[in-house]
């Protein structure tokens, strides 16, 4: 994330095509807007050039010299691909993708083409039950070490014992705030969606994203982030109703708006909002206290992964703690991992953003698999962004 | 004197022609066939591309229309209409983007005429392919970059940040409904642009000196021929854009902060993110058909006042 | 003439850039008169008339029409209306709308009913009652032609101008139209500008030819002035079919001059312009003026090359030893059996004030009018 956002106004020519290169690498932030405009299959090129290096021994398999993974934008270090290719001539190409949704419509479809995929935890029990992933051959991923996972978060890429997605970091679902421009304190969805119709009118933005949109407007009224029951959508849909004309931006391309100022709050995750406040320290990071949303990204294979060799080959190097620190440090969530953690600074495992206190966590709730198929909660969405 | 010559003759009109078909029709037959041939030889790509990319997506899609989602979503068999049933579920976004179509292309009607009007009759010849170049080039780029562009122009290090010196504070241009339309404008400019230019190129300048000459004052030559005479290139942009516009998402979403939710944003939502692909398809085929009575309708207009000539829209 | 002229030029010039395409012209035309300007392509004569019509402005002098100065007067406000050069009519109205074009911006305005029944007239006045509701594209060349015309003159303009009115119709139609035009002026009575290049036509229809080159008048007559009394070579070349021949001033006696040809030959002509023995001088022959007669006498001597009999005449193209061709013109009398065929030698004569001399190449045009006559010859 470039520093010179905090600079200085206007934005110059510099920090243009600055951004508009963080455009074409997908990199802007997680689940942003080439995903919620139907552009997540836009495929920004990493590293398209064939292998000039010789594949080195790196496996008695024949890893090919390219491959594709399907991931959150902003979400990898790009050196780590760089690095990868270096030591086994294999260019990675990378998808990014806006929306768990929309990842799933492309394995539905058939022909994505990926050998290595990031789904989030409520996923994969659907994958599962399409029969789109893969249980892992644990023997290809030796640097995987089950021991050193922390089970809150790993739990559901194991299904009836067997594992079809290993964990890459977890986080929440909480806001971030822009705190000059409200610095009346706020510590809940209540009061999120208060200000959203009154201090913050016209600055307030919302994720394109049923699971958290809707689900945080449940919290308003204290019920469960992951509600199917009718009534309860009913009054989650009448406050979004009437939050609607007060808002700023029903987006999840957040990022820039809170940098340029004409958002003050928005819906945020765990590694956007530590990004913002690193980089503009007047932007908080808030965890509802009713509570909302903990994930976890994982790793996982499609079963028609053309190069399955290269798929298990990245995912066992990205296992690597001293590569995944990398990724942390570029992306900014928890790690799930222990040898990770030891091996991140002080001043990232102290900060209150991705650690938050435990009685915050306490009330998160992880997505429940019904919210990605249910299609009364996607017609109410509909119903939202339409009115 | 005599006017005989200046009437028209129907006899001899068609007159001294009627030996051809005596001729044995053999030899006609042959060629004719040979010419049909090689007419269906050059038709033949032409013909394969429509049918691949054309009718048989659209074949697909209608008969997904006519399908159910899977419980997991996307589409499973059956035969019904509940998906056509179901379009009122949309309603909203229907009136939407019946309302942004002819908004937006009227918009982009107001601003490309003057714009045109100076590049076919008023600029100077030698600037004439420079500013048609500078008008035509920035299509080049992504429609999608250049509307990203106008997120931080528009944004609050941009035009706000600069009124902020003057002292306006807080001022919010993007994610409004003026933002859409600057957008609207701005992308579809050129196809407006074009159509219009192409029409007053054509325009016989002499026709607007006749108009001078019999009294009429600058603005009634405008209104009376100009203008008029030009009709079919606006009818044309006009159609291009706003059948574009009926399927936009895109601008709407990014200037407007995907609060305003046209026909195009649903199909996107529909598709990738709740996976209805049977609901997507119904709408998708009443959009089709939407555009199609747009466009036949557009015809109409722009036959009917050009005269009697057929005029061709895309 | 007490009457303030239709229109007058003082002392008009139009540059365009560099390019100076009228140059210095001073110019009354009378009213009710059938005026042509005459030239050749560039001469300026489309510029006049546009500068009448107010499509272009002089750079300077005065354009005036019935006495007022048209400085800053747009095309609309002028008393004037022009049939343009393949008549510019408007393709999205019909015929009578197109005639009454003119009537729909008068201001304060007309009654739909005063509109219909002008129109009306007009269109009888070109005789295409009837064709109202016609589309232009739907009407011959012939008929769009009386269309201009009747648009123009619905609005009663104080002159007509027509810009090579006839220039697209066949050779039938024009002559029918040149008759209908002058018969239409002197009905209306308004004076008509017509620009052409053709000479026929400029002198067959018009009280008046003013004659133009290289952006200025060169003459201003009645065309049997202009055909009779050429102002200079440049007219007298390019207004009917001549002879010219190259000589030298051998004699001067008063308005005549001996002017001795290559071959020797010595000449009588009239000089239009003061001469001084021993100028080089073209003498123009006009074909008519010279007679054949079977050898022996006459002026000079020659070999009939080719005929073309045109039934009332017959055109010989004769070569004379040491001049060249000489065309010549007879009148052909039924039943006097006076044809000379081709081979055959000739005597030429001619009355002793026919030809007239000008000094050589002594004006801008020369160039044209030496590919003018070779046009004439050929």
């Amino acid at each position: 994330m470039p520093k010179s956002y905090r600079d200085g106004l206007p934005i110059t020519p510099d920090k243009f095509v600055d951004q508009l290169m963080r455009l074409k690498r997908g990199s802007i932030s997680r689940r942003d807007f080439l995903g919620l405009t139907g552009l997540g299959v836009a495929t920004a090129v990493m590293a398209r050039e064939l292998g000039i290096m010789p594949a080195p021994a790196y496996a008695a398999e024949n890893l090919g010299d390219r491959m594709s993974i399907a991931t959150w934008p902003n979400y990898h270090d790009p050196q780590t691909f760089e690095n990868f290719k270096a030591e086994t001539g294999v260019a990675v190409e990378v998808n990014v993708f806006g929306s768990n949704e929309e990842m799933l419509a492309k394995l539905q479809a058939g022909g994505s083409g990926w050998s290595l995929f990031v789904p989030t935890n409520y996923t994969i029990s659907t994958y599962k039950k399409l029969g789109i992933i893969e249980p892992l051959d644990m023997a290809k991923l030796p640097n995987f070490d089950g021991k050193s996972e922390d089970v809150r978060f790993t739990a559901e890429g194991t299904i009836d014992g067997t594992i079809y997605a290993v964990p890459k970091n977890w986080g929440t679902t909480g806001f971030a705030v822009n705190t000059k421009k409200l610095s009346k304190p706020m510590s809940s969805w209540k009061e999120f969606w208060d200000t959203a119709m009154t201090e913050a009118d016209g600055r307030t933005m919302v994720h394109d994203y049923q699971l958290t949109t809707i689900g945080n407007a449940l919290k308003y009224y204290g019920y469960s982030f992951n509600s199917l029951k009718q009534d309860e959508l009913a009054k989650a849909e009448e406050l979004l109703l009437k939050v609607k004309p007060h808002l700023f931006a029903v987006s999840s391309d957040y990022q820039p708006s809170m940098r340029s100022g004409d958002a003050w709050m928005t819906m945020c995750w765990t590694n956007d909002g530590a990004q913002l406040h690193r980089d503009i320290p007047e932007i908080a990071y808030v965890l509802g206290k009713e509570g909302g949303e903990i994930w976890t990204d994982f790793y996982a294979i499609p079963k028609d992964a053309p190069n399955k060799p290269a798929g298990y080959a990245l995912l066992n190097y990205l296992m690597n703690p001293k590569v995944a620190v990398k990724e942390h440090l570029a992306n900014g969530a928890p790690c799930t991992d222990a040898r990770v953690n030891a091996l991140l600074p002080k001043e990232v495992l102290d900060n209150p953003i991705l650690y938050p206190a435990a009685d915050l966590l306490k009330p998160l709730e992880f997505g429940a698999a019904a919210t990605l198929t249910d299609p009364g909660r996607a017609e109410l969405m509909a119903r939202f962004k339409s009115a | 004197m005599s006017e005989t010559g200046y009437k028209p003759d129907p006899d001899n009109a068609t007159g001294g022609r009627k030996s051809a078909g005596s001729q044995p029709a053999f030899p006609m037959r042959r060629s004719i066939f040979r010419k049909n041939l090689m007419t269906a030889l050059l038709l033949a790509p032409a013909t394969l591309w429509l049918v691949v990319f054309l009718v048989l997506p659209f074949v697909a899609i209608a008969i997904f229309s006519v399908g159910e989602r899977a419980p997991e979503g996307g589409y499973q068999a059956a035969l019904t209409f509940a998906q056509y049933a179901n379009l009122p579920a949309r309603a909203t976004a229907f009136w939407n983007t019946m309302v942004l179509a002819p908004v937006g292309a009227l918009a982009c009607l107001l601003v490309a005429y003057p714009v045109a009007y100076y590049l076919a009759l008023r600029a100077p010849d030698r600037w004439r392919l420079i500013l048609l170049a500078l008008i035509v080039i920035p299509f080049w780029t992504s429609l999608l970059m250049r509307t990203y562009a106008w997120i931080y122009i528009l944004g609050g290090r941009g035009i706000p940040a600069l009124l902020a010196y003057v002292g306006i504070e807080d001022l919010r241009l993007i994610n409004t409904p003026g933002a859409v339309l600057l957008g609207i404008v701005y992308g579809y400019l050129p196809l407006m642009i074009l159509p219009i230019y192409v029409s007053l190129e054509r325009l016989d300048r002499r026709l607007l000196e006749a108009s001078a000459d019999l009294g009429a004052t600058p603005l009634s030559t405008f209104l009376g021929v100009t203008l008029r005479l030009s009709l079919p290139g606006v009818m044309t942009g006009f159609s291009l854009v706003m059948i574009l516009l009926l399927g936009e998402y895109l601008i709407p979403t990014l200037l407007g902060g995907g609060k305003v939710f046209f026909i195009g944003n649903a199909l996107v939502d529909l598709f990738l993110q709740s996976r209805n692909w049977p609901f997507g398809s119904a709408i998708a085929i009443t959009l089709v058909l939407v555009s199609v009575v747009v466009l036949i309708i557009a015809n109409r207009i722009s036959t009917r006042l050009s005269g009697a000539r057929r005029v061709d829209l895309i | 003439m007490t009457a303030v002229p239709d229109i007058e030029f003082r002392a008009v010039t139009k540059r365009y850039g560099a390019v100076t395409a009228v140059s210095g012209i001073d110019l009354a035309i009378p009213p009710s008169a059938f005026v042509a300007l005459l030239g050749p392509s560039g001469c300026g004569k489309t510029t006049c008339l546009r500068m009448i019509g107010g499509f272009e402005q002089p750079s300077e002098g005065q354009v005036l029409i019935r006495g007022r100065d048209m400085a800053g007067t747009p095309p609309y406000r002028r008393p004037v209306n022009m049939v343009f050069q393949q008549y510019a009519l408007f393709p999205h109205l019909d015929v009578e709308e197109n005639i009454s074009y003119g009537l729909r911006q008068a201001r304060p305005r007309l009654s739909s009913r005063e509109i219909a029944t002008r129109a009306g007239e007009a269109l009888s006045m070109v005789q295409l009652a009837g064709y109202g509701r016609r589309k232009i594209h739907e009407l011959s060349g012939g008929q769009q032609q009386r269309v201009a015309l009747a648009r123009a003159l619905v609005n009663k303009p104080a002159v007509l101008l027509l810009d090579e009115p006839l220039a697209a119709l066949d050779k039938k139609l024009r002559t029918d139209m040149q008759i209908e035009l002058q018969n239409l002026q002197r009905e209306i009575g308004i004076t008509f500008v017509l620009v052409t290049h053709d000479q026929e036509e400029a002198l067959s229809m018009s009280d008046f030819v003013c004659v133009m080159n290289g952006g200025r008048v060169v003459q201003l007559g009645q065309p049997s002035e202009i055909y009779d009394e050429p102002a200079d070579l440049f007219v007298a070349d390019f207004v009917g079919k001549t002879n010219l021949v190259s000589g030298k001033v051998a004699g001067l006696s008063g308005d005549l001059v001996d002017v001795a040809l290559a071959d020797g030959t010595v000449i009588s002509a009239r000089k239009r312009v003061p001469l001084s023995r021993g100028e080089a001088v073209s003498v123009s022959l006009r074909p008519e003026s010279l007679s054949l007669s079977a050898p022996g006498g006459g002026v000079l001597k020659g070999v009939v090359r080719n005929r073309i009999f045109l039934g009332s005449t017959a055109e010989y193209a004769i070569e004379i030893q040491g001049i060249g061709s000489l065309l010549a013109k007879a009148d052909h009398v039924i039943g006097q059996g006076n044809l000379f065929k081709p081979g055959e030698p000739v005597a030429i004569r001619f009355a002793a004030g026919a030809p007239l001399a000008f000094p050589h190449a002594n004006n801008n045009g020369t160039n044209q009018r030496e590919d003018q006559h070779a046009e004439i010859l050929s």
